[in-house]
Order: structure tokens, then C-alpha cells, then sequence
């Protein structure tokens, strides 16, 4: 019984195949169909504009990167271009707008903190009414909706530390973060 | 491209397909229509006729059954024509439930009311007013830098509320709106009334600005007024810069709404915060079932976008190594658009209940842009946290932007048509006053971790890149900027970028320093 079989093996095969090769076809003839309408459409995208784009900024990263480079990207400037040159903590003094006391600029925003007292902290966590839009099903809230200010519990902030001075310079003690 | 949607080509029709139109019309087109079907995921095909299968036999014309395209024996070339895809997509917004219209309706009665509350924007960007106010300029100014260029101090952790306040003095509307007087500090009455105001505290810090004096300047009294605002509605200590920028835009809402005992609605606001910076997104809902879409639309000042991390290499070893293919791993700002865009497909976890079916069915959720804003604040989700391990992470991956940023391909028109094979159809009306072409201005960057770090402002005036690293301002190459790690981009479309720039070219100088209430 194997001629049978084998032949019976081989025209499944065979079968298969050509189904494969259709499904094949045919999926290849939807990409083929769409491009071919969007290029004759004019909707296509200007690639060659977007190449460029991804050039330029893969030299200007390895330009940045390269350890030969006098390091502009971090480097401390001397003066700035009308220049002047500034101290790292503002010096300028001025008088705080609660307690009217003389305030250095540079640490002015710790003074105030304490200045306009503790009780300010964390009191009411928005309860703002979301928009629809926020309770929508969605990958996260991808839009900060009207009423323009979002629920506290945004999960998309980035805290900045210092500007390149140490947080001990604080006299309150914390360190500020979020 | 001046006029907006639709932006395709009308096709040089086929001279084979125009003979045949000429001689038997669209009859052939409408005895198809029955036959037309159009799948939940917007793909049409013409389901098998019980009769013959639909060919016309006098013609050299043929169909694509399973693409619903039309194909010319003579040509050998697949080709199109507005008729037929007209015909296509009648049949398939006839086929949903009740709405003939469908979305056009809304599309018209949206444009309707944003056309009524423009002019007011409109009107500020007229270049005649900025001129008048460069002749105000003080004598004092280095004449060589573009006015307004001045470093702001850093107040103690403040770089945050820098970089975005620079941002704000260099968005073209939104300064030209303050410097031509659209809101004085010293004759506004809210100020009276209750003492606090964002608007009147932006007022002061534009005149500091373009005072002319080049010392840098102290934020304080705005960061007073701001903390005074933000209290109510979170933790002050909020030291991330989009979350200021937000709450910068509501308090200037807010006081406007008051003043003018307006309801807030989700209609047209006329503050200068949503005049300039707010567009209207729109969400589709479709069943994957029966193909049922319900569509909404909602106001937003910016949109929020996450990292399009599809190549991402599988070893983390990406951050500091470039290698020569990078460009294939690359994330793109126009990547992420289209993440946005795309269509997801919600879990089965979370079906949504559809109208025609009247059941709970697997969905797929779409979001466009309706309406672009004059300026598009682009946010970079680069905070990551965890549910599971309640830890939260920067994600430092780099990200590549183009300076000049084209937005149609993520319209609501450019996106629903494509959903449904691109198909020669007006699907959205009245997008067209608003071009899609826009110029980056200013970039927010970050640099550092997440619990200590530090914010710099690039901007770009007159072409010419400035780094704003608070009270310093230095001028760098455009490679400086684009290697950076961009965290909010800002971008004003291109028409009024271009007005800016011819602006302050030329400077007649007069001594009206009081102008700006100094």
C-alpha cells in the first residue's frame, strides 16, 4: 500500500502548498494595492526628507559623543553672548513678597517654602473632575484635557535637582523632590 | 501647500475607465453597491454575488473582488476613480445604523463655532502690531540679539519654570498678545478684586523681557503668584515642567472665565492660554464586530506622547554606544505620532458596549487631530511607572525630531481615510483653514535622573539657536540641539514662524522704555 500513500502525501503536500501560496499572494497583493493607490494618490510621505533628518542627528549624537570634541554640550561657558557672567547661586537681592525680609534670589524658592508655611503642603490632592477623555479607555492619558490642569496622580513628571549646586546649600534640610 | 484637506492628487483618469463612465455612467457602480462590503477594520471587498460575478462585459475593465479596487485590462494597471470610491464609502456610511451624515455633521458644526472665535487670535499676529512694538525698544539693548533673550535666575530648583517660561516669551502669538497690551497688569481689575492674577504676573515678566536689559531676571513675584495658584489644586512642590506648564495655562483660564462669567463649556474658550495653545483631538471607538463607530472629540493643549520603542534593540547597551545602523533603531518624533494614531485594539478585558450590536464586543479605539493649535506643544512621556513594583524610572532613550514638523498625516481626515483603504472621499470637512506645516521654536530638554536633574531651554529665533540654561544664554549649533534629550517640544506654525522672524530685522530705536510699565 505505500505507492498509494506516498502519492496521497504528495498531492497534500501539494495541496498545502498552494494554499500557502495563495494565502501568500493575496497578502502580498493588499500591501502591493495599498502602496500602489497611496503613490498614485500622492499621499506618500517624503522619505527622503525623513532620512536626512535621522542622518543629521545620528552625526550631531556622535559629534556630541565623541570624547575629542571640546565637550560644548557640558562644558561651562565663561561668559554668555552679551558677556556677562553669572555666580552659581544668584546673588541679587530682593525682598520676599510674604515676610518682606531681604532674600537672596538663589535661594529664594526654599524661603518661600517655609516662608508661606508647611500647612500648604498636599492639601487637597485634585479632585478635580476628570473630562471624559481622561476616563476613557486608553494607554494611559494620552492628553492633557480641558480643564487644562490633570489629575495629581499624573504619573508624567521628571523633578529637576540642582542646577549644579549640591542640595546641602538648603538650609530647611529636604531635599527637594517629587 | 496652502489649502489643507484633502491633500491627495485627483488621478489622471484612466482613458479606458473614462470612455466606459462616458458611455454607460455610474450605473455599473450602483449595481456593485449591493454587493459592497465593508469589514469592522475599514477594509472593503465586494462579497460574492449569487448571480454572475460582476464584470462588465463591454468594457476592458475589471475588479478586485477581494479589495474592491478597479483594475484596467488595457492599461494592465490598477486605477481610481472619485466615483467609484465615492460610491464605496456612500454604501458604507448609508450601512451604519440611523446617521447618513455620519461624521461630517460634526466636523461642520465644530468648525462653525472655531471659526466665529479666531478672529480674535488672528488679529494679534498681525505683523503691523509687532512692528510698532519694536520701535518701543529701549536704547540700552545689545541690537544685535533678537529682542526678548534674557536669562531668567534659578531660584532655587526653578530650572522647570524656566525652560517653559522661555518657551512661553517666544511663542509667537502668545507674545504678541502680551507685548501689544492684550493684558496690562496695571489696568487689569481682577488684580483689584482679588489680588491674583497669572495673566497680569506673565504681563511683568514680558516687559522684564523685552525691557532690553540683558542682566538676568528674577521670576520670584511670578513663582509667588504660581504657588498661590497651584496650591489649590496639588502638591506645590510639583517640579516637573509639563505639569507647570499645564497649571500655568489653567490659571490663565481660570481668571478669564471668571472675569467674563462664562460657562465652561467645552466650546471655543477665548483666553489667550487656549486660543493659542489648544486644538481638538478626536477618538474613535469602532466594534470589531459590526464595524460601528461612535466618535468623540475632545479639547486639548498639548498631546502627550509615549516613547515609540518598536526597534528597541533587545540588550539595553543603546544609550551611549552609535552604532553606524542606528538609524533603523532610532526613535522618531513622527514614530511616536504614529503610535498615537494608530489603531489599538483594546484587550478582550475591556470590551465596550456597542450601540448597533447592543452587547459588549472586542473594540479598537483611534485617536487624530481634529483641529492643530497655532502653537503644538509636543510632551515626551519619559516617566515610567510601575504598578507592579510601585518604582518609577526615566526612560533616557534618545529621541530624534525634525525642525520642521509636517502634521498632516495625523489629521482626522488623513487617519480615518486611511482606515478605510484611502479611498477618494471627503471623510472629514473643514479642516482646511488651519495648514499643517509647522517650525519647531523652542525645545524643553532634561538632562540627569529622575530625582535629580536639570531642565535647559533651546530656542531658535531667526534661525539662530540659543541655549537658555537659566541665567545663562549662549548661542549653539543646531547639532547641539538635536543631540539633545528632548522632553516638550514647541512648535508654531510655519506661516507665523516666518512672520516672526521678518519682525525684528529691522529696528528703529526710540527711547519709550515706560511702554513696559518699567
Amino acid at each position: 500500500m505505500s505507492v498509494p500513500n506516498e502519492d496521497k502525501m504528495a498531492s497534500h503536500a501539494q495541496l498545502s502548498s498552494h494554499f500557502f501560496g495563495d494565502l501568500l499572494d493575496s497578502i502580498i497583493v493588499d500591501v502591493a494595492s495599498e502602496c500602489h493607490r497611496i503613490a498614485r494618490l500622492g499621499l506618500d510621505r517624503n522619505l527622503e526628507e525623513e532620512e536626512e533628518e535621522l542622518k543629521l542627528s545620528a552625526q550631531a549624537r556622535e559629534r556630541v559623543a565623541d570624547p575629542n570634541n571640546s565637550g560644548e554640550a557640558n562644558s561651562k561657558y565663561v561668559v554668555d553672548i552679551f558677556g556677562q557672567t553669572h555666580p552659581p547661586i544668584a546673588s541679587d537681592i530682593f525682598e520676599c513678597m510674604n515676610c518682606h525680609r531681604p532674600i537672596m534670589a538663589g535661594r529664594f524658592a526654599p524661603h518661600l517654602e517655609k516662608c508661606m508655611g508647611k500647612g500648604r503642603k498636599a492639601r487637597l490632592k485634585g479632585t478635580r473632575s476628570s473630562t471624559a477623555a481622561q476616563n476613557r479607555h486608553s494607554r494611559g492619558s494620552p492628553v492633557s484635557t480641558y480643564p487644562p490642569y490633570p489629575n495629581s496622580t499624573s504619573t508624567n513628571q521628571l523633578s529637576n535637582g540642582t542646577s549644579g549646586v549640591a542640595g546641602e546649600e538648603y538650609s530647611n534640610g529636604t531635599f527637594p523632590e517629587s | 501647500m496652502t489649502t489643507g484637506n484633502p491633500s491627495y492628487t485627483n488621478p489622471k483618469p484612466c482613458k479606458h475607465l473614462a470612455d466606459y463612465k462616458l458611455n454607460h455612467g455610474l450605473s455599473g457602480y450602483k449595481s456593485l453597491q449591493k454587493h459592497l462590503k465593508t469589514a469592522p477594520h475599514g477594509k472593503t471587498s465586494v462579497g460574492k454575488p449569487s448571480t454572475k460575478t460582476p464584470r462588465c462585459i463591454s468594457c476592458d475593465g475589471f475588479q478586485d473582488i477581494e479589495r474592491a479596487e478597479l483594475y484596467c485590462c488595457v492599461c494592465c494597471d490598477q486605477v481610481y476613480d472619485p466615483d467609484f470610491d465615492k460610491a464605496v464609502m456612500s454604501k458604507h456610511i448609508m450601512g451604519i445604523t440611523g446617521d447618513k451624515n455620519g461624521d461630517e455633521s460634526i466636523g461642520k458644526r465644530l468648525v462653525k463655532r472655531r471659526r466665529l472665535g479666531s478672529g480674535v487670535v488672528e488679529e494679534l499676529v498681525d505683523s503691523k502690531i509687532s512692528k510698532q512694538l519694536i520701535s518701543m525698544r529701549d536704547r540700552r539693548a545689545k541690537s544685535c540679539y533678537p529682542l526678548g533673550l534674557r536669562g531668567l535666575n534659578n531660584l532655587g530648583n526653578t530650572c522647570f519654570m524656566n525652560s517653559v517660561l522661555q518657551a512661553l516669551l517666544h511663542a509667537p502669538p502668545f507674545r504678541n498678545y502680551f507685548l501689544s497690551g492684550g493684558h496690562n497688569h496695571e489696568t487689569c481689575r481682577k488684580r483689584s478684586v482679588d489680588q491674583l492674577c497669572l495673566s497680569c504676573d506673565i504681563d511683568v515678566v514680558f516687559s522684564a523681557a523685552f525691557s532690553g536689559d540683558r542682566a538676568p531676571y528674577s521670576p520670584a513675584q511670578f513663582l509667588y503668584s504660581w504657588w498661590q495658584h497651584s496650591a489649590n489644586l496639588a502638591s506645590y512642590e510639583q517640579k516637573d515642567a509639563h505639569e507647570f506648564f499645564i497649571s500655568v495655562l489653567d490659571g490663565i483660564h481660570e481668571k478669564e472665565v471668571k472675569s467674563r462669567n462664562q460657562n465652561r463649556d467645552n466650546g471655543d474658550c477665548q483666553c489667550i492660554a487656549h486660543g493659542v495653545f489648544s486644538g481638538l483631538l478626536r477618538s474613535d471607538v469602532t466594534c470589531m464586530t459590526c464595524g460601528f463607530t461612535s466618535t468623540t472629540f475632545d479639547p486639548c493643549v498639548d498631546i502627550s506622547l509615549d516613547l515609540d520603542t518598536s526597534n528597541f534593540p533587545p540588550k539595553n547597551t543603546a544609550n551611549k554606544s552609535i552604532k553606524p545602523d542606528a538609524n533603523s533603531s532610532m526613535s522618531t518624533l513622527l514614530g511616536c505620532l504614529d503610535l498615537f494614531t494608530r489603531q489599538e485594539k483594546l484587550g478582550s478585558d475591556s470590551k465596550l458596549y456597542c450601540q448597533n450590536c447592543q452587547e459588549r464586543q472586542d473594540s479598537a479605539k483611534q485617536m487624530s487631530i481634529k483641529r492643530l493649535p497655532l502653537v503644538l506643544c509636543l510632551h515626551i512621556k519619559r516617566f515610567e511607572h510601575s504598578p507592579v513594583t510601585k518604582m518609577s524610572r526615566k526612560i533616557d532613550r534618545y529621541l530624534q525630531f525634525p525642525l520642521s514638523l509636517d502634521m498632516t498625516p495625523y489629521l482626522s481626515s488623513s487617519v480615518v481615510r486611511n482606515r478605510f483603504g484611502n479611498r477618494i472621499f471627503a471623510f472629514e470637512s473643514g479642516e482646511s483653514d488651519i495648514s499643517a506645516e509647522f517650525e519647531i521654536f523652542a525645545a524643553v530638554t532634561h538632562a540627569g535622573t529622575l530625582e535629580s536633574g536639570h531642565y535647559v531651554n533651546f530656542l531658535r529665533l531667526r534661525n539662530q539657536w540659543y541655549k537658555c540654561d537659566d541665567a545663562w544664554i549662549n548661542e549653539v549649533d543646531e547639532g547641539m540641539v538635536r543631540a539633545s534629550q528632548c522632553y516638550m517640544m514647541f512648535y508654531v506654525q510655519k506661516s507665523l514662524y516666518q512672520k516672526a522672524n521678518e519682525d525684528w530685522s529691522h529696528l528703529p530705536i526710540s527711547p519709550r522704555r515706560n511702554m513696559f510699565g518699567q
